[in-house]
């Protein structure tokens, strides 16, 4: 389990603030306070995923994959455009970790980024199949959008959920 | 954000001098000799982090960067948990053969105050040459995915930006053998700061 996710399969893996939508595999390595959002649509076989670093844009428009709010619209935009609706969207919802000790202050920020996802979502009626958010712990994930779509989380503590 | 050459060495030197007093601390406490790599000084998109930053369990300790200039990023010491582990044994005079262990209470106890005694370093040394203060707020600590602790601390200075200003120096130790790497994350504010001290400085006498 531990080294075939590069072996398997090139995943593209996706940076702090950039989001994209396709029919192939996908993926986010080392999220901390940051989101992996994945949008997912069942009859086409088509996916979005975001890795959401903040929870409001405050009118900044230049990387939507950066904010809750922007990358919402803006995968749904992409995936509308490719003949999705929202009614056959489900969502998957991955981080938000708290990762420091001893601080009380605003690294603590993955909370934050849960709930405005979360929020926005139910804003829009899309539904979430699953949700893997807040603890103390580093996560990457591995989606791959075909069918029923396939989701590896890799936690630092070394365990792995499969879905 | 594009680096010209003249900002990229100024920055450099100033992270030199700092990590120079770093490896000092180190050194002393440690009682061994450190060696440090001349410091890199990047403007990395967020993006592109994940290149930058590996995904190994690492200790961080991480200080918000306070004083004249109230909240002007952060500075991170990072060790991989083997060292952690080898700075424990080498400050309680234990002689632990398994590396492998868990951390432990103990193991942050010991990485925190590495951290405290370098960062204080590190930023009285760059801070004394701008001439203002600098004081690294308490410590907070992650042992996890280093591009998971980064990215929280990425996400705190790259709201209104999409790059970020890293200094690194790796300082290694051969006995005990331990290596770990300074970064400096200044804000926008702190960054522009930098910028025009820096340039003061440069300006010849007349």
């Amino acid at each position: 389990m531990e080294n075939n996710f590069f072996g398997e399969e090139t995943a593209i893996i996706l940076g702090l603030g950039e989001l994209r939508v396709g029919k192939c595999p996908m993926g986010t390595i080392g999220l901390g306070s940051c989101i992996a959002l994945i949008l997912h649509d069942q009859r086409r076989s088509l996916a979005g995923l975001a890795h959401i670093m903040l929870p409001e844009s405050r009118g900044e428009v230049d990387r939507p994959g950066k904010f809750a709010d922007t990358a919402i619209d803006a995968l749904l935009g992409e995936m509308g455009r490719a003949g999705s609706t929202k009614s056959s969207i489900t969502a998957i919802v991955v981080g938000g970790a708290s990762m420091f000790e001893f601080s009380a202050n605003s690294l603590n920020i993955g909370e934050r980024n849960a709930v405005a996802v979360k929020g926005l979502l139910q804003e829009q009626g899309i539904r979430i199949e699953h949700e893997e958010t807040g603890g103390k712990v580093g996560r990457s994930v591995y989606y791959w959008p075909e069918e029923k779509g396939r989701l590896i989380i890799k936690r630092a503590d070394g365990t792995c959920a499969a879905l | 954000m594009e680096l010209d050459p003249f900002q990229k060495d100024a920055l450099a030197e100033l992270g030199n001098i700092g990590a120079a007093h770093a490896a000092t601390s180190l050194s002393q406490m440690l009682m061994s000799p450190i060696e440090m790599t001349v410091p890199e000084v990047q403007a990395i998109d967020i993006a592109d982090l994940h290149k930058y930053i590996s995904n190994e369990i690492t200790a961080m300790v991480v200080f918000q960067i306070q004083g004249e200039i109230a909240d002007g990023g952060y500075v991170v010491v990072s060790m991989p948990r083997e060292t952690v582990i080898q700075l424990t044994n080498q400050m309680l005079g234990t002689v632990d053969a398994d590396l492998d262990r868990e951390i432990n209470e103990m193991d942050q106890s010991a990485a925190i105050e590495i951290g405290n005694i370098m960062i204080s370093a590190f930023l009285d040394a760059t801070a004394e040459l701008l001439g203002i203060v600098m004081l690294p707020s308490p410590p907070a600590l992650a042992i996890d995915m280093a591009h998971a602790a980064f990215e929280s601390v990425v996400a705190q200075v790259a709201s209104d930006v999409n790059d970020v200003l890293i200094f690194n120096t790796e300082l290694t130790s051969e006995a005990p053998p331990v290596y770990g790497s300074i970064y400096m994350l200044p804000n926008t504010e702190l960054t522009q700061q930098l910028f025009l001290m820096l340039e003061r400085m440069m300006e010849p006498l007349s």
